[in-house]
């Protein structure tokens, strides 16, 4: 699916360019959803002719190795800089996703990005939308990429 | 865009009107607006994005009670259990108060998208928005219990 790989692509342009780790997105079978069991999620919303909304999910020692790495120090706390981090890299996703959807999809506009941090968060979309998830591995550990979308 | 106060008022006068309009339902102010959310428990969350002229999110927390009272009232069914019944309501209720935002910050809501609608639930979770926006948290009293009305807008 044509969005699945700009999802895969976007996502590892910004860890190749931006934190310089080895990210791997790992094959599903058809149907297969990857669960990720997840402590951090950074959301942020798509709108426009493709109306979305893209999660980060993170665990959280995967959340601080990637901040760790990004901001080239050690990180030990789920807080303010791992929020902000994992925001940007949403953010940064998105605008990726936004550029190489253009010509396909239509004009689309990026929202602010959010962070959730708790325990096993559930995210959902609305029942009529498409789920793309895609689970990343890396030296760090696993995360998912998820996008949930319709096309107006 | 008119001042941060004049906003609130228009969010207050929106959610009491959606509330009363299609979710049957009587809710009302319950005190001053909040400068932080609290760690949600056994909540759930229904939040959409802003982008073109304005950026933002709203974001609406009921805790797990008052979300199946609302689901129950809006739907006309009974739920006992937060599933993809109350998922899709308060996503739709998220829809709802940023439809009606998008009007409130510009003209007909003209050069303002809505994004997807989604929820976030959990046993326990904080929200939190990033640096550089304005932000807002309206607590509404409604028969189960209380709820809170979340904007944060780029500056």
């Amino acid at each position: 699916m044509e969005l699945e790989k700009s999802l895969i692509n976007a996502t590892m342009e910004v860890f190749t360019s931006m934190i310089f780790i080895e990210i791997v997105p790992e094959i599903q079978a058809e149907g297969e959803t990857a669960a990720i069991d997840s402590n951090l999620s950074s959301l942020i919303g798509l709108a426009g002719d493709l109306k979305g909304i893209l999660a980060i999910q993170c665990p959280s020692e995967v959340a601080m190795g990637i901040t760790g790495a990004m901001l080239g120090m050690e990180v030990t706390e789920l807080g303010v800089d791992v929020k902000d981090a994992i925001g940007e890299i949403a953010n940064m996703i998105a605008g990726g996703l936004k550029e190489a959807l253009t010509a396909s999809c239509g004009k689309i506009e990026l929202a602010i990005p959010t962070t959730v941090i708790g325990k096993s968060i559930r995210i959902s979309g609305l029942s009529g939308a498409t789920r793309v998830m895609v689970p990343f591995s890396s030296p760090l550990g696993r995360f998912g990429v998820e996008l949930r979308f319709i096309l107006s | 865009m008119s001042s941060f106060t004049e906003i609130n008022n228009k969010i207050i006068e929106s959610t009491i009107e959606i509330f009363t309009g299609m979710v049957m339902m009587e809710v009302s102010v319950a005190g001053e607006p909040l400068l932080e959310m609290a760690a949600l428990k056994q909540s759930i969350t229904g939040m959409v994005g802003l982008a073109g002229i304005h950026r933002g999110v709203l974001a609406v927390h009921f805790p797990k009670q008052v979300a199946l009272d609302v689901t129950g009232s809006f739907l006309g069914m009974e739920v006992e259990e937060i599933n993809a019944d109350v998922q899709d309501a308060i996503g739709e209720i998220a829809n709802m108060l940023g439809g009606n935002l998008k009007t409130i910050l510009s003209d007909r809501g003209k050069d303002i998208q809505l994004s997807l609608p989604s929820t976030i639930s959990g046993d326990e979770y904080s929200f939190t928005s990033h640096a550089d926006v304005d932000q807002v948290i309206l607590p509404f009293q409604a028969p189960a219990g209380v709820f809170y009305v979340e904007v944060e807008l780029e500056r």
